[in-house]
């Protein structure tokens, strides 16, 4: 019986045939393609992207330059008399992060101690690509803050 | 029409005219877009199988897309390799798509005069059909083996070759799984054995079921690696060490290579229906109202969907394994095959 | 001079150990299966001596993607250390970086809460499964059959999905810290992930009929790269191409680590130690890595996902530590050195592809040019993880 079996099998191609099902089936699910840039695919919550700074919250402990592993961030803080309270506080004077070498890692967002944090990647953005090489890729401290959320493939504005 | 046969003459439109003009229509509005359409096909119902779509964008489906990539091609740069045999380099692809093309002179697409309008729906009709379409076929090997031995390249002289001896080796089954519905048909006009297929009794077809299938089985295989298709596709597979003959080809001479192959499959297919499967008739006779081009087409169809399919598929054959199937499986079957034909045919005649 | 002063370029290399025989009489011919290959899976270059197809000696140049990683690490303390862990074999993130985290954990003293064991094993198992769809990606491709390599990337998106809802990241995941995990499950994961189980047999099952009874692909694979259990041993190969050979190691049986002493699986080994056992050996380990899923999922403890560490974790000065795990590719390990201050002395990979990369010129003497490529794709190498 199953000597028959074989020879059925290797004369009658069923091995081959059943290939051809599997394939054939598969015309008729859906397709998994995604008609980008019409519909966007849009990423998880913890997604870590492009990363936002927001000097008020900032506590300038430097943490996260001490803890990105490729040292790219590149803070300088100087006190300062605030003439409101006049007191003396710590003031930004740089914050710039060298977005080339950056790998998304999110460490820095880890160490950031403030609550809410003061610099997060979790911003769904990872359309990054830009037709001027250094207005993206070296970023300063207002560009850090003001970049829009996601950059708009058409004119309209996308929050 | 009739005006034209008037002012010249009777023999001169039924030798010369008529033919030119089938040539012009079929050729040059059937064909051609046929080939460039085969390749978005191809694409599209590779990406449906493979859980994606193939082109959209370059109009709806992508249906301006074949026209896109025609254009990309023509503008492309001409480069001929310095130490390259010019005129060798040049001729390749013309072998491998003139023989494509010349073969459809005798495919009948539809009935002869009479039965479907005033003119015969083939060209012409030779009287050893079967014969030139074999022999057309084999000249197509010339350019491969000219365009891989004159790019002046080691590997693409390898890659030519070993697509000439696979090809080379695969025209013997070929030809034999053609002789045994010759055998049982009697005739060896194109339009002689349609016309047989119609002739034969539903006994006649169950007794001669089994060689049949054999032979059209042995057809198809061959007619698969006749044009170098997948599974049978090694020496052109991109993943592989060697690049193939058409490497130092670009721009519109690449273009008529991979017209060339896939006029060959047309070709085959064209032919395996005209052999095995009745050509124009229909499948029913019921259906006769359906005029007979459209179920030739439709059969046409078939066939290169199978070769899509066998793409999307099957992972492909060493070439020691392709040379294996070929002489040592494919070429015995095919003389049995012939030998068993042989004998119905004779019970056939004598009974 | 030895060949690593040599460069790269050099045609005729009187140092590499190939047989010169044939070669001097101009029968053989040099081929260089570049480091720009559609097939290397990455930058690998190959100088083959080929008679005719026959390849009659493969002499593997490596180097081409060394980026100083082990240097890297030891300019930064221990947490930070663990997105280069990612980076080398970028294929499977999570066990890379599961090996580092537990060496480090191990140089420290530090004990895992169950529940964070529990999730690390289960985004190793996730992990492996993702490794080896790509495997059969790549490897279907290169034999011929394009569908495999589309079916397996519908799966492995939905993976890349999990990952990308536990960490951030699809690729270089950077989702474990020595102690435990940067942050706990999201709501809705566990549902997820039981969804992506309950459909993932089927898939499997799909694979299995385009591929293994398939008679084009048996005739492609069987009886193709056979290593001897012996020979395999003697080269420190690891993971399934040495299961594939009939040695029943696997390092997650072996010395259990993480939650995988808790769970029940079976280790697939092969018989032959050809393409197809290995074939056969990785499909079933898929099968299996999505029970021991399941299980853990069934399993998952309650409770902290950190251990308590210290706010600055130093190893004693002096202090060794080598552990390995199963990585889909084989052990991968690390042997880190300690020296009182945050930072590692020194800390070394062990890769398996590394490892496993010696014996493709053993497998491939004597076979046609057409079965490197099949080598190649069976011994499943990532040249991130081989040049680090």
């Amino acid at each position: 019986m199953s000597a028959m079996k074989r020879f059925l099998d290797k004369f009658m191609l069923l091995d081959l045939f059943a290939g051809l099902g599997i394939t054939a089936k598969n015309m008729f699910k859906k397709k998994v393609t995604i008609q980008y840039p019409e519909e966007r695919w849009e990423p998880a919550h913890r997604f870590r992207g492009m990363f936002r700074l927001d000097e008020d919250r900032c506590i300038k402990c430097t943490i996260c330059a001490k803890d990105c592993p490729i040292d790219i961030i590149y803070i300088d803080w100087h006190q300062e008399v605030n003439p409101e309270t006049n007191k003396k506080e710590k003031v930004l004077t740089r914050f710039d992060i060298d977005v080339q070498r950056c790998m998304f890692c999110g460490l820095c967002e880890e160490g950031c101690p403030t609550e809410p944090k003061s610099i997060w990647l979790t911003t769904k953005t990872y359309e990054l690509a830009s037709y001027d090489r250094w207005s993206n890729l070296y970023v300063d401290m207002d560009g850090l803050q003001e970049w829009k959320v996601r950059p708009a493939y058409t004119d309209e504005e996308i929050a | 029409m009739d005006a034209i046969q008037q002012a010249v003459g009777d023999p001169l439109f039924y030798g010369v005219v008529s033919p030119a003009l089938k040539i012009l229509v079929l050729l040059f509005l059937g064909v051609l877009p046929l080939i460039t359409y085969l390749v978005l096909a191809e694409r599209k119902i590779l990406g449906y199988m493979q859980a994606r779509v193939g082109p959209n964008r370059v109009g709806p489906w992508g249906i301006l897309q074949p026209i896109a990539d025609v254009m990309k091609l023509l503008v492309k740069g001409d480069n001929i390799p310095n130490q390259a045999v010019k005129w060798a380099f040049i001729l390749a692809p013309c072998l491998v798509v003139a023989p494509a093309f010349i073969i459809f002179a005798v495919i009948p697409i539809g009935p002869p005069a009479g039965e479907l309008g005033p003119l015969d729906w083939f060209v012409t009709d030779v009287n050893a059909g079967i014969l030139f379409v074999i022999a057309m076929a084999t000249i197509g090997v010339y350019g491969l083996i000219i365009g891989g031995w004159s790019s002046n390249n080691k590997f693409s002289l390898m890659g030519g070759l070993r697509s000439a001896a696979q090809m080379i080796s695969y025209e013997v089954p070929q030809g034999l799984s053609l002789v045994a519905p010759l055998i049982l048909y009697g005739t060896m006009s194109l339009v002689g054995m349609v016309q047989a297929q119609a002739a034969m009794s539903w006994q006649v077809r169950l007794i001669t079921l089994v060689p049949m299938v054999i032979s059209f089985f042995i057809y198809l295989v061959a007619g698969v690696a006749e044009s170098n298709r997948n599974p049978f596709d090694l020496p052109e597979a991109e993943s592989e060490l060697v690049a193939g003959f058409h490497t130092e080809y670009s721009g519109m001479r690449f273009a008529l290579f991979f017209l060339g192959e896939y006029a060959n499959m047309i070709v085959i297919s064209a032919v395996a229906t005209t052999v095995f499967l009745g050509g124009w008739l229909p499948p029913v006779a019921a259906l006769g109202f359906i005029p007979g081009p459209i179920w030739f087409a439709l059969k046409v169809f078939v066939f290169l969907f199978a070769y899509i399919w066998f793409r999307g598929t099957f992972p492909r054959y060493r070439f020691d394994q392709l040379m294996d199937l070929g002489w040592k499986w494919l070429i015995p079957l095919a003389l049995g095959n012939l030998a068993l034909t042989a004998v119905i045919k004779l019970w056939l005649l004598y009974r | 001079m030895n060949e690593l002063n040599q460069s790269p370029f050099a045609d005729v290399d009187p140092a590499t150990e190939m047989s010169d025989s044939l070669f001097a009489r101009g029968e053989e011919m040099e081929l260089n299966f570049g480091p720009q290959h559609p097939s290397t899976h990455g930058v690998l270059r190959l100088k083959l001596r080929v008679d005719g197809e026959r390849i009659t000696d493969c002499y593997p140049i490596i180097g081409y993607l060394h980026r100083g990683t082990e240097k890297l690490f030891e300019l930064h303390p221990f947490f930070q250390n663990v997105p280069h862990t990612d980076r080398m074999d970028y294929v499977a993130a999570a066990t890379n970086n599961l090996a580092y985290v537990g060496a480090v954990e191990k140089l420290v003293g530090l004990v895992i809460p169950p529940r964070a064991r529990y999730i690390r094993t289960i985004l190793c198992e996730l992990q492996r499964i993702s490794s080896h769809l790509l495997w059969l990606a790549t490897h279907a491709i290169d034999i011929g059959a394009m569908t495999p390599f589309f079916y397996t990337f519908r799966e492995r998106e939905l993976i890349l999905d999990l990952f990308e809802q536990f960490c951030g990241a699809r690729l270089t995941l950077n989702c474990m810290r020595p102690g435990g995990l940067p942050h706990d499950l999201p709501v809705g994961w566990t549902d997820k992930c039981r969804e992506f189980i309950g459909l993932f047999p089927a898939a499997c099952d799909e694979y299995e009929g385009l591929l293994t009874h398939n008679r084009i692909w048996k005739k492609r694979t069987v009886g193709i790269g056979v290593l001897p259990p012996d020979v395999a041993v003697d080269y420190g190969i690891t993971g399934p191409m040495l299961r594939g050979s009939g040695i029943q190691w696997d390092l997650r049986k072996a010395m259990p680590y993480e939650a995988y002493g808790e769970v029940e699986f079976e280790v697939p080994i092969g018989q032959n130690g050809d393409t197809y056992d290995r074939y056969l050996v990785r499909m079933e380990e898929m099968r299996q890595a999505n029970r021991i899923i399941a299980q853990c999922l069934d399993k998952l403890p309650e409770g902290p996902i950190l251990a308590k560490r210290p706010r600055v974790m130093k190893a004693a000065k002096d202090a060794e530590v080598y552990y390995g795990i199963e990585s889909p590719k084989g052990e991968i390990g690390f042997y880190i050195v300690g020296d009182g201050t945050p930072n590692p002395y020194r800390c070394h990979v062990r890769p398996p592809s590394f490892v496993n990369l010696q014996s493709l010129p053993e497998l491939t003497k004597g076979y046609l040019l057409a079965d490197l490529v099949a080598l190649i794709g069976t011994t499943d190498i990532v040249l991130g993880e081989v040049d680090r």
